[in-house]
């Protein structure tokens, strides 16, 4: 072999190698970037789901699975605070916003804990929402056990704040449950995973019966039918309500009865 | 969404390390070697055996590496601190190179990723997760995509079973295996990365094939949850979840009325109408009603169980889909209320319906 054709050779083997650590190089770089772009995805993803609960993100995001909107059964739990607008024009803005958050945590660690998702919160009141993103056979208690740990959670942010000297906190709960349709609602430009039927203005409704009817805690007779005999219940008297023509039949949930049966004396020999 | 490894929190052990020497022995005869997890469940035989089946299992349909990345998968969607550092270990001395590792675990649909690799991660994450049940179209779309009968099968068998064990882990709260995990991410990590696949490919077996078994996989069909082990003819599966599942009804530590009901639980949550029709069977062989199991299932409660077993069967709801350190902390309330043996066979039991329920949507 020749001179030229072993320098050619080495040029081609020298070319060939440069072609192989530029392509590593680039494919590092492009993994690198793919890796970054996650990670950015991943962040936006976290900020979302402080808007929006995780698995409305989660279905929104991946690509098999769009939210298609459907009819369902849902029980909806309304909760608004008693007197807290007149409240906010006596305390600084700042402590009115610590309070209203701090309180919807607590509000929010309740609903979650049983199977619940907060769908919004307008002002003081929330919406929360059983079995609108999954079907879920228990909706209603799980509403109702939710609302007696709200109870529970506003009773130990109650001795936080009397602690602090700021004033008290009280709210009334209503739970009402039916077919609703359940999907993403709104416009392009500002949309929310929501439901929207008949059901949901009854609930609303009945939440607005517990400032009347002086309880923090009201559910309908449909929701009575499905929880059976677990819960301690008072049968408060029918009211008519807008919208309806017939009057509701409400209940205040007073204890599960299990916590009932667990307060009582055990009878026995002395 | 799932979440990395460093961020999953992970509560002290529930259950303590009782460790069966003789156990750990006959672990070591096998092959095999024990696990912390193994040291937490020694006493029950029926679930020792069943993890020890699923740690030890040897694909016939799929390949070594699907089943690998599908492990690694199943348990970062199940969020189980154990699990998942113990996959990503072992997958890091398999060769596996850490970029590979995050761009599975990312989810980051690299544009030289085979679709069907792809297709194996949503299903793993899917089933896994059941926010709902994959339906009968996952399965369609993974044969289409050219998976066989078979390793649809085995797909689901494993992710099932990695449910299971994802979930005795976690209810357990073991601690993970970090010894190993530094392990794999040091030197010897590295060195061990270069040497198993040269090991491998010199050791690689084909998947086996899946055998014949149809005339011996007839008797799966008759025992309980029959129908969905009859999902599995032909794989080493149906003889795993049959002993499980004969070994979980025959032990006395939990009653079959409590351990009936709290399948029918969990078929219910998913919403598996052919497991809760097996459950019921099994309840009225038990002597409970229509009604009874009705009421029970209706209201998460009935007074045809122990007193101390009364917030079992919400607890088993809680487990099929859950935030990893709220389960943890209603397990060792749990606890409580049931002494270490008997929780150790509800977590057992609960694990093993939260697998066969999932399984079951090869009925579908």
């Amino acid at each position: 072999m020749t001179g030229l054709a072993w320098s050619l050779a080495a040029l081609a083997t020298l070319v060939a190698l440069v072609f192989a650590v530029l392509w590593c190089r680039s494919a590092r770089e492009s993994q690198k970037l793919l890796l970054a772009a996650d990670q950015k995805l991943e962040q936006l993803q976290r900020q979302f789901q402080r808007f929006v609960p995780e698995d409305v993100v989660e279905r929104l995001t991946d690509s098999a699975d769009v939210l298609v909107p459907e009819r369902r059964h849902v029980t909806m739990l309304f909760a608004d605070l008693r007197g807290f607008t007149a409240l906010c024009d006596r305390l600084d803005p700042a402590v009115t916003v610590k309070i209203l958050n701090d309180y919807f945590g607590h509000m929010q660690r309740a609903i979650v804990k049983h199977h619940g998702h907060v769908t919004e919160f307008v002002g003081d009141g929330l919406l929360a929402l059983f079995g609108a993103l999954e079907p879920n056979p228990w909706q209603a208690r799980d509403a109702v056990l939710a609302a007696l740990d709200m109870r529970s959670e506003l009773a130990s942010y109650n001795e936080t704040l009397r602690a602090q000297g700021l004033p008290e906190l009280r709210f009334g709960i209503g739970i009402h449950g039916g077919e609703v349709v359940a999907g993403v609602i709104g416009t392009a430009g500002l949309a929310k995973f929501s439901v929207t039927g008949d059901p949901i203005n009854v609930a609303s409704r009945i939440e607005g019966l517990t400032g009347r009817m002086q309880v923090d805690l009201l559910i309908t007779d449909d929701i009575r039918r499905l929880i059976g005999d677990e819960f301690d219940l008072q049968p408060m008297p029918p009211s008519v309500v807008k919208g309806k023509a017939e009057p509701i039949q409400t209940y205040r949930v007073e204890s599960a009865a299990k916590d009932r049966r667990r307060a009582e004396p055990v009878a026995g020999p002395s | 969404m799932a979440l990395p490894l460093n961020e999953i929190e992970w509560a002290e052990p529930i259950l303590p390390a009782a460790p069966d020497p003789q156990w750990e022995a006959e672990l070591r005869r096998r092959g095999g070697r024990p696990f912390e997890v193994d040291r937490r469940i020694a006493s029950s035989p029926w679930l020792r055996e069943a993890a020890f089946a699923v740690t030890s299992y040897q694909p016939v349909a799929l390949s070594e590496r699907l089943v690998r990345i599908g492990s690694m998968v199943t348990a970062q969607e199940n969020a189980c601190r154990y699990c998942y550092g113990a996959n990503r270990a072992y997958l890091k001395v398999l060769g596996y190179s850490e970029a590979f590792i995050q761009s599975v675990e990312r989810d980051v649909q690299l544009a030289e990723t085979d679709p069907r690799d792809l297709a194996f991660v949503e299903f793993c994450r899917s089933l896994a997760r059941s926010r709902p049940r994959p339906s009968r179209s996952a399965r369609e779309k993974l044969l289409r995509l050219g998976y066989s009968a078979p390793e649809v099968a085995e797909m689901a068998f494993l992710i099932a079973m990695g449910c299971f064990y994802n979930r005795v882990a976690t209810l357990i709260a073991c601690p993970p295996e970090l010894k190993f995990e530094r392990m794999a991410n040091g030197p010897i990590g590295l060195l061990l990365g270069f040497v198993t696949p040269l090991l491998s490919k010199l050791r690689r077996k084909a998947p086996q094939g899946v055998p014949d078994g149809s005339a011996a996989d007839a008797q799966w069909a008759t025992g309980a949850f029959g129908p969905v082990l009859a999902t599995l003819a032909g794989l080493p599966g149906a003889r795993i979840m049959k002993a499980a599942l004969d070994g979980a009804f025959a032990s006395e530590v939990l009653g079959p009325r409590t351990k009936g009901l709290m399948f029918a639980v969990i078929a219910r949550t998913l919403g598996c109408p052919h497991c809760e029709r097996e459950a019921r069977k099994l309840l009225a062989a038990e002597g409970l009603t229509g009604a009874e199991v009705d009421a029970a299932l209706a209201t998460l409660q009935t007074d045809r169980l122990p007193s101390d077993q009364s917030d079992l069967l919400s607890w088993s709801r809680d487990t099929v889909s859950y935030d990893t350190p709220s389960i943890q902390r209603k397990t060792r309330a749990l606890a409580a209320q049931l002494g270490d043996a008997k929780l150790l066979e509800a977590i057992g039991t609960a694990s093993l319906a939260n697998a066969t329920v999932r399984l079951a949507m090869l009925l579908e």
